[in-house]
């Protein structure tokens, strides 16, 4: 009896011995991660410009970034730094140091931007990245950063998925359509906003992912890019300063739920849902329906919508111009394809505001016309309408083409400038311009307001 | 002493109110007594009835019902009544994101004030004057007192008179009210303004002092709020808020009273251009000595602007013979309405402006006017109670609104979904296109019926719906429930 109450003793002495070893490890190994990324932790203030409303308008914001690289490279969100006119950054010992933006990738929403070293007398910390590929669910993480400006910050939390898709349809604040080609880690780990491009660091002290977007009105469900996808994108950057890839035009869907209908098996082939209007994949007669099963001989699959990314990385990857082989079950039947892969190119196209016309337009890019059923890239794109102008006056709206200013057809927007330039110097009274609003054409004169001068450029 | 002045200062005060008052109300107080009331109000009461209705108003995934009860006016003797119809002035056709407003008159009842109590049909709303219409179920040969419009012209300073309905626990019914014609309006629209008259009495029947009825109390329209695929044009308003009234004439009455609006067909003439206003601006530009015109922006396939040969770019300047003053953007709705008003099939000469070398040449035309393409919400549909989904035809402007190829693009809408049910578990949303069912392709809702028909014997445990969306196209697994 006495012997088994002391056994009894003993093992919860034991367990609670083990048990608070644990916790002492946990809290150790939390200490070493911190004191390893931390000091590599930048508060980034820049300023970013938006012209949606007709005029340029500055915009002071916070994020998060982490210095990846000797230079003084930082890696952090495109929606962070991708607009920045002017950067500031506060790195861990306080220091204010200017950065300049390097490059950036809408479609991950990473961004790189360089420390001004020149201006800082101390001396950097690198971060390490980890392999995303080895994370697990469950696993404990740090996410450190800004969260409502508040600098310094650090939270932890689990990894809760490490397989998160969004579909492409999710935008960034910019417009940009993001997230194609990449999956999401989800995260306890409280993300606020200001934490967008900091790191979230797994115990060992490596970067495994930034820190990117959080679910408002929700308790702790934020969301990392993986630090393999940034890993990839900052290296394009930093030689290139862009990342690109293939285009052919291919919207693709889970097949899960139409294997039955399409009479296919597990785990074989990627169905085309959509087609985009003058792709490469449309002049290639591919359509919506057919099911890739092997690009360039390697076999593809996504049969969940966690795999489409794969396969839309895949197509990405290739160079542009290649040709790419699909083979393609239609019918019952294979079928061998080539697709000549095109450049994505910029989802958005160069800005250029027209002070005196309260109008800001836009360089039209192929993605834009895609999106915005368009026939061509000619002309330039009405970005914004001010709302007292007058492009107002005249009847200007946002996603009207402007496609030829008095008899001048435009390609693209240096014709647009160019003859903005001259017009505002002429000083006439009257600018007449012909647009294409959806579909039809349209004509439109700007008046001039006299008393400031007719046209005049206000600068 | 002050108790005792107290009363006669608070006389003389009421009396100088009095008097006030009187000032102010003399000269209406004076009109007033030029009519015979009396006698109106027997007059009223002949062809004045009370129209009860619900409405049904759904939009999209979600609806509801309303109780109505209007003022009608009998204004044949068969039985045809008008009231005002602005609350169901989106019944013709109302678009908001991609899901359709609609407004269902069902169990009309109309008494007339005798207490006669007779079911009625609904019939439509006029777009120009929001006026509703519906119609009497009678044995064969009943016949009404019915209201005839005189039709004579207003002058500013005719006073005008008119019978309210009130609300049905007030007894008597009816109460009488004069107001004046303060301004003839040409622009927006052709009308006498009146002013003592309030929004509540639209749909009364004025008459002038010999007591003919000149016209109904309606709203000054705007046209240029009319916008895209919205067939109802909207009340203009003063700074209030408050709708500007004035007297829909005798002569517009009885035309349409003639040819009574039709919910479901469109008697409206229809050119097929998008089109702008030739602004003082642009004349300028290019040099046009006119007062204004109608630019043709684009040309519709196969309408009968194509047909006769009309041309981006045109610039119209005639219509039969008559110059279109239309300078402002805000008044190409004239333009339209006129088209409309000619009616299908309509002969229109129209003279036009072309750019030939460099130089603008009269060029003449005739364009027969076809009949204009259904509003969203008048398109035919389908319901499959099964899969509780409502799919329509496509209209004109769907191929407009979604920028597609009328010639290639086919499918039907998804219009209505109820919660919960299979076609929404399984991801169709409102206004997706459908382009196939399983490997049958749709074109018509002929052909959604016939799938979705067959479907219910053959009881598939799914269906596969080819669907268009935002402008992509994907694939959505619908799972049947059968019992």
């Amino acid at each position: 009896m006495a012997m088994t109450s002391l056994r009894a003793v003993i093992a919860v002495a034991a367990t609670l011995t083990f048990s608070s070893a644990l916790a002492v490890d946990i809290q150790q190994e939390v200490f070493s991660a911190r004191d390893k990324v931390m000091p590599a932790l930048v508060h980034i203030q820049p300023v970013i410009k938006n012209y949606r409303t007709g005029e340029l308008e500055k915009q002071a914001v916070v994020g998060s970034g982490v210095i990846f690289h000797a230079d003084g490279y930082v890696v952090t969100n495109y929606h962070v730094a991708g607009k920045a006119e002017r950067i500031i950054c506060t790195l861990d010992d306080r220091e204010l140091v200017p950065a300049q933006y390097i490059g950036g990738d809408p479609m991950t929403d990473i961004a790189v931007i360089k420390l001004n070293l020149d201006e800082y007398s101390g001396v950097i910390t690198v971060a390490e990245f980890g392999d995303s590929d080895s994370v697990g669910v469950g696993q404990y993480v740090l996410a450190m950063g800004s969260p409502l400006s508040l600098s310094r910050s650090i939270s932890a939390g689990v990894i809760s998925t490490k397989d998160r898709y969004f579909s492409s349809d999710v935008r960034l604040p910019s417009g940009e359509r993001t997230g194609r080609y990449n999956l999401w880690f989800q995260t306890d780990a409280a993300i606020n906003p200001g934490n967008s491009g900091g790191p979230l660091v797994d115990l060992s002290g490596h970067v495994i992912g930034i820190n990117s977007r959080a679910t408002l009105f929700a308790n702790n469900i934020g969301f990392a890019i993986p630090v393999n996808v940034v890993k990839k994108v900052t290296e394009e950057i930093l030689a290139n300063g862009k990342v690109t890839r293939s285009w052919i035009g291919l919207h693709c869907q889970a097949l899960q739920e139409l294997e039955a209908y399409f009479g296919t098996n597990r785990n074989n082939g990627v169905l085309i849902s959509s087609i985009d209007p003058g792709s490469p994949a449309e002049k290639s007669f591919l359509k919506a329906g057919d099911i890739i099963m092997e690009v360039d001989g390697t076999p593809v699959s996504a049969r969940f919508v966690e795999e489409l990314p794969i396969f839309y990385g895949l197509i990405a990857n290739h160079e542009p111009g290649s040709e790419i082989a699909l083979k393609v079950l239609r019918d019952e039947q294979i079928y061998n394809f080539k697709v000549a892969a095109r450049e994505l190119g910029d989802l958005q196209g160069e800005v250029f505001e027209c002070k005196g016309w309260g109008l800001t337009v836009k360089a039209i890019t192929k993605q834009m016309q895609v999106e915005n059923q368009l026939t061509d890239t000619l002309g330039v794109f009405v970005e914004g309408v001010k709302r007292v102008g007058l492009s107002d006056d005249g009847g200007l709206r946002r996603g009207d083409v402007i496609v030829r200013v008095g008899d001048e057809v435009l390609a693209g927007l240096n014709d647009f400038t160019k003859l903005y330039d001259r017009l505002t110097e002429q000083n006439l009274d009257k600018v007449f311009l012909t647009l294409k609003r959806s579909g039809a054409t349209r004509f439109v004169v700007l008046p001039a307001n006299r008393q400031e001068g007719g046209l005049l450029d206000e600068q | 002493m002050s108790n005792k002045q107290r009363p006669h200062s608070r006389l003389r005060a009421l009396a100088a109110v009095a008097v006030l008052l009187g000032v102010l109300s003399l000269p209406m107080a004076g009109e007033a007594q030029d009519f015979n009331f009396p006698r109106l109000e027997e007059k009223v009461k002949s062809f004045t009835v009370r129209i009860d209705m619900t409405i049904e108003i759904s939009f999209g995934m979600n609806s509801n019902e309303q109780e109505d009860q209007f003022l009608g006016n009998i204004v044949t003797p068969d039985g045809l009544v008008l009231f005002n119809g602005s609350v169901l002035a989106a019944e013709s056709g109302f678009m908001m994101h991609g899901f359709n407003v609609k407004m269902t008159p069902t169990e009309i009842s109309v008494t007339t004030l005798d207490g006669q109590q007779y079911a009625a049909e609904y019939l439509g709303v006029d777009r120009y004057t929001n006026f509703g219409f519906v119609r009497i179920t009678a044995p064969e040969g009943t016949k009404f007192d019915a209201v005839a419009f005189a039709e004579q012209p207003c002058k500013v300073g005719d006073w005008l008179a008119l019978y309210m309905l009130l609300p049905d626990f007030i007894d008597p019914p009816l109460a009488a009210d004069i107001g004046m014609v303060s301004v003839l309006v040409r622009s927006p629209d052709s009308i006498p303004l009146t002013v003592g008259f309030n929004s509540l009495q639209v749909g009364s029947v004025l008459f002038d002092r010999d007591l003919q009825p000149v016209g109904v109390l309606g709203p000054l329209m705007d046209p240029s709020a009319a916008g895209f695929d919205v067939a109802a044009m909207m009340e203009t308003a003063d700074q209030f808020g408050m709708p500007l009234l004035g007297v829909i004439s005798g002569e517009r009455l009885n035309k349409i009273i003639e040819s009574p609006p039709t919910k479901g067909s469109t008697d409206r003439g229809w050119l097929g251009i998008s089109l702008q206003a030739l602004t003082k601006d642009i004349a300028g530009f290019w040099d046009i000595d006119a007062a204004g015109g109608i630019i043709v922006n684009e040309v519709i396939n196969n309408s009968p602007a194509d047909k006769a040969g009309i041309e981006m770019g045109d610039i119209i300047t005639e219509i039969n013979g008559q110059p279109i003053e239309i300078d402002r953007e805000d008044k190409i709705a004239i333009f339209q309405r006129s088209i409309a008003d000619l009616g299908p099939g309509a002969s229109v000469g129209l003279s036009i402006l072309r750019l030939t070398n460099g130089e603008r040449q009269p060029v003449s035309m005739v364009v027969t006017l076809a009949q204009s393409p259904l509003a969203a919400t008048d398109a035919p549909e389908y319901t499959s109670e099964t899969f509780e989904l409502t799919v329509r035809n496509l209209v004109f402007s769907d191929y407009m609104l979604f920028n597609v190829d009328e010639e290639t693009f086919q499918g039907v809408v998804v219009s209505e979904l109820k919660p919960g049910g299979l076609a929404y578990v399984g991801g169709l949303t409102i206004g997706d296109v459908v382009q196939r069912i399983d490997n049958e392709d749709v074109t018509s809702i002929a052909d959604a019926e016939a799938i979705l028909e067959k479907i219910e014997i053959e009881q598939p445990r799914e269906l596969i719906f080819f669907v268009w969306r935002n402008n992509k196209t994907l694939f959505v697994n619908v799972k049947a429930d059968w019992k």
